[in-house]
């Protein structure tokens, strides 16, 4: 699936920040004075009441919180609550639903034109209100070339043009059919046009203008230029958007290596309605702790309230009664999975009998148990399990050295020249089966799954070895397609429809791009083309389901597994949902007067 | 000795270009680019990529980016354009968020520095007296004792104890005395009272303090120790001992002045240390120093970061060696800057 997420729908749907559904009920109002006689401390009921704060773990500073060229996930966690996008996706249903946009857009027949009309009661966090201009603007920005937003760009490709037909309403115009559209455009979260553009540089410069930009008339490019340059350069640190938690004081507020401190405003369009963003509590804080142990001691002292674990801690040091008693631990599917993937451009792995063979090899239950310690699963195909369009009926693949030298045998490989190594005549030349898989270092879990995989290999003949690289080079290796079999990862959103073309079409296996094994099925490529355009989801799952099986039986990847995703919480927290499709919404959070910790 | 201080300071000049166009080239030539990091869409986030057709118009924006950063200049061009900003005391601006160098790098020093200096002064302040202390009475079981234990607090290496002190003293599991992390509470404010906020720093700052000063203890002792020992075999001690000079004095007066030379050598030597920050400590206990300043910028492949660095630590260094030379003169009245005739 595309990096799907796109600027603040993007950054909500993580693991925190965006709406999570509420049985709607009414709720009480803010400041909960009534309730404070009758919270039970240790109830889950009671209408939840603002108040205390949430201090979450970050791994990483963030360095630059510009919505629209910041490209770290530590970043848009924290951009998630400053920048909601127009249309949400419902974390229970997946259903697409409003936030800043009072309904969903009214699409025209031929998929082509996106009617988006907004709220008239979102304002911006300096006071002034949101209108179709800074919906425009934010459109803007993210096609003008000059921009540092070529990731988020590529999303927005085939924006062809985009107008305010009035303060409310925006019309998008576009080049191609694409289902995901919905999501897309969707996801967009307006910025301020008047603290962005405060010299109005972009004014009477359109989107269509900014696509054609080698046209562009010479005084407008060199406004545009202008713009760029203050954009990608002065805000960096201080974003300002219509979202209901706001970074007030950059100096005090956003301290390099140390926190991120989000403060609740008033004035935000949907008091109350978590699911909108509103959350409960006072403030958010993003503590900066680069070690995971002083994280776990942080969060056993009371330091922080939230982070994920790492397996050993979920299983080893976490198991105090006095633990237990203040923090609830909490299991989830992650939506990510690890593979190890066969350039099929090396002669040895073009026989897909080789990587059938090489997938028959590696013990996914046994990495699961013993290198994941449990905390993981073993997955089929590339889609994330709790998805709908992941197709049930593959069975799982079998570890089964006997099967894979079958397998290898009748792929013409034997040892010929006796010396303990598989060979094959390949092109008039006796190649060994022998490569080497790259991985990144510092990256535990590849480096052994890599080492439990090239043990099993070795007793099959195959002289494979193992090296980890540092990132950047591993990066270099796999997109000039400079390597035999890499370890590595994607992740998806699981709350938004999958899309493999990018990684599995034929069009995309040149150096650079993300079909980086090769792997070309012609069958695959005509289905990854319909699914794009079919906006009916049966239809498209019915496509989805036949693609997996052709994967599955091509295995151009060996799919290892699904890392479970780990957590621990404070339990002074209520109203804590897991979503179906994994993580929590830390809108939905708060805590019973008597139980909160932090006064503002 | 004037003459002499011209010629060791022109030497600078040759010898920080000569560093400095060495790292600068060896930074560049190193695999791995800031803008393919950046501009890597999905691949470098581990999230689904970017489509084909898109690439072109990210290869278009990766050459961009890179002659708005002038990184697609040869080598010694980059290299006399950043001379050349250096020379304006222009640091350039972050790769990674376009922050000026200068600014990243204000920002974290006081922090480093403070905790090398009060490291450098407990330090001293400790193995001194543990040095001079071991020499008078050499081969008592103080002496062994001392040397012992700190001979095996040198051997720990701080990313284990450092793990280890926090296990042991802040998360509660046994004890929960110190916080694990940060550089400050949540709630510290500059509104606080100056014994306030230094006593905050001071309770964030206990551990990594108890770790960085951890393994300096049994060098300087050490070198206290036996440069002691060589003096109390010096025929002036013996005069002075049969002269009649009270032992306190033979000790403190003459023996100890003579020993303090070497300190002041392994002082000069740890300048650059100064600004340099120990990685390890940093990110173990989350400080935002110089040290993971560097760190980061590594990994990012950020040159204007790394540079800046990489120049201030060559350029105090040389520093660093002069001091020592003009300290160790200073103190020691034989040796003379004057050239010999002879």
């Amino acid at each position: 699936m595309i990096r799907p997420y796109v600027c603040a729908l993007a950054s909500a749907l993580v693991l925190l920040g965006c709406g999570g559904p509420r049985d709607d009920k009414k709720t009480e109002p803010a400041a909960g004075d009534s309730a404070a006689k009758t919270a039970e401390p240790a109830q889950d009921e009671g209408p939840p009441v603002r108040g205390d704060w949430v201090v979450l773990h970050s791994l990483a500073d963030p360095e630059n919180l510009n919505p629209l060229t910041s490209n770290d996930a530590g970043a848009s966690a924290v951009l998630g609550w400053i920048f909601p996008p127009l249309i949400r996706v419902d974390p229970q249903t997946l259903e697409l639903a409003p936030m800043l946009a009072r309904e969903l857009p009214e699409v025209s027949e031929d998929k082509l034109s996106y009617t988006y009309r907004l709220r008239d009661d979102v304002a911006f966090s300096d006071g002034k209100p949101m209108t179709a201009e800074d919906v425009l603007f934010t459109l803007k920005a993210i096609r003008h070339p000059r921009v540092n937003a070529a990731p988020q760009r590529n999303y927005y490709d085939s924006v062809k043009d985009a107008v305010a037909l009035d303060p409310h309403t925006v019309r998008i115009s576009l080049s191609q059919v694409y289902f995901l559209n919905d999501w897309v455009l969707g996801g967009t979260s307006p910025i301020p046009r008047h603290y962005y553009d405060p010299e109005n540089l972009l004014d009477g410069i359109g989107v269509a203008e900014l696509n054609a930009w080698d046209s562009l008339d010479p005084a407008k490019k060199e406004r545009a230029e202008r713009f760029a340059k203050a954009f990608n350069e002065g805000f960096n640190r201080k974003p300002l958007g219509p979202g209901a938690m706001v970074l007030e004081n950059p100096k005090r507020d956003f301290v390099t290596g140390e926190k991120i401190e989000l403060r609740h405003r008033d004035g935000y369009f949907a008091p109350g309605h978590p699911e909108l963003g509103d959350p409960w509590v006072d403030r958010v804080v993003y503590r900066v702790i680069n070690d995971f142990d002083a994280a776990l001691a942080s969060l056993k002292a009371g330091a922080i309230d939230f982070m994920g674990l790492r397996p050993v801690q979920y299983l080893k040091q976490t198991n105090d009664p006095r633990f237990e008693e203040r923090i609830e631990k909490h299991v989830d599917l992650s939506s990510g999975y690890t593979y190890i993937g066969w350039n099929q451009k090396r002669a040895i792995f073009a026989d897909p009998r080789v990587r059938q063979a090489l997938s028959h090899l590696v013990d996914k239950r046994n990495v699961c148990d013993k290198v994941m310690l449990g905390l993981a699963d073993p997955i089929e195909s590339p889609i994330y399990p709790r998805r709908p369009e992941y197709n049930r009926d593959l069975k799982p693949w079998t570890f089964d050295p006997a099967r894979a030298k079958a397998l290898l045998a009748e792929a013409g490989w034997s040892d010929t020249d006796g010396d303990g190594i598989l060979d094959k005549e390949i092109q008039g030349k006796v190649v060994p089966l022998r490569f080497e898989i790259v991985s990144n270092s510092g990256n535990d879990d590849r480096k052994n799954v890599g080492l439990v995989a090239i043990d099993e290999f070795k007793r099959a003949g195959i002289d494979a070895t193992f090296r980890a690289v540092d990132w950047s080079i591993l990066l270099d290796k796999v997109r000039s397609l400079d390597y035999e079999a890499v370890i590595l990862g994607w992740t998806s959103s699981g709350t938004m429809p999958p899309d493999l073309f990018q990684i599995w079409h034929s069009s995309q296996a040149v150096p650079g791009g993300s079909n980086y094994v090769s792997f070309k099925n012609a069958e695959v490529d005509g289905l990854l083309e319909s699914y794009r355009i079919e906006f009916d989801a049966a239809k498209r799952k019915v496509l989805y389901d036949r693609v997996q099986e052709i994967l599955y039986a091509e295995q151009p990847y060996t799919w290892v597994f699904a890392p479970k995703a780990l957590s621990a919480r404070d339990r002074r927290f209520r109203g804590v949902k897991w979503y179906p499709t994994g993580g929590t919404d830390q809108n939905d959070w708060w805590v019973p007067l008597p139980l909160q910790k932090y006064k503002n | 000795m004037l003459a002499y201080l011209v010629r060791r300071t022109l030497l600078f000049i040759p010898t920080f270009f000569g560093i400095t166009f060495i790292g600068f080239a060896i930074i560049h030539l190193a695999p791995g680019d800031p803008v393919d990091l950046f501009l890597s869409g999905g691949l470098a986030s581990g999230t689904a990529g970017i489509s084909t057709q898109k690439l072109g118009d990210m290869e278009k924006a990766k050459t961009e980016l890179r002659r708005e950063l002038g990184l697609d200049q040869p080598i010694p061009v980059q290299y006399a354009r950043w001379l050349g900003r250096l020379v304006r005391a222009d640091l350039g601006v972050s790769l990674k968020d376009r922050q000026p160098v200068w600014d990243k790098i204000r920002a974290r020093m006081p922090v480093t520095i403070g905790i090398n200096v009060a490291a450098l002064l407990i330090v001293y302040a400790i193995a001194l007296p543990l040095g001079i202390y071991s020499a008078i009475r050499p081969g008592s079981r103080l002496d062994r004792t001392l040397t012992v234990t700190s001979f095996m607090a040198y051997s720990l290496p701080s990313f284990w104890i450092g793990v280890l002190v926090i296990v042991f003293f802040c998360g509660g599991d046994y004890f929960a005395w110190f916080p694990p992390a940060g550089l400050r509470s949540l709630d510290y404010d500059t509104e606080w009272s100056i014994a306030r906020r230094l006593g905050d720093i001071s309770y964030h700052l206990a551990l990594p303090m108890f770790v960085t000063t951890l393994g300096g203890y049994a060098e300087l002792s050490r070198f206290m120790r036996s440069a002691m020992l060589e003096n109390a075999r010096q025929d002036f001690i013996r005069t002075a001992r049969a002269k009649g000079v009270p032992e306190r004095s033979v000790i403190l007066k003459h023996m100890l002045r003579n020993s303090l030379i070497p300190m002041v050598t392994i002082l000069a030597g740890v300048l650059p240390g100064l600004i340099g920050g120990s990685v390890i400590i940093e990110r173990i206990f989350s400080i935002p120093g110089i040290g993971q300043l560097g760190y980061e910028a590594v990994l990012a492949r950020d040159y204007p970061v790394i540079l800046a660095l990489f120049s201030a630590a060559s350029l105090l260094t040389l520093v660093g060696i002069l001091l020592a030379d003009i300290a160790l003169a200073l103190v020691d009245p034989r040796i003379s800057f004057a050239r010999s005739n002879a």
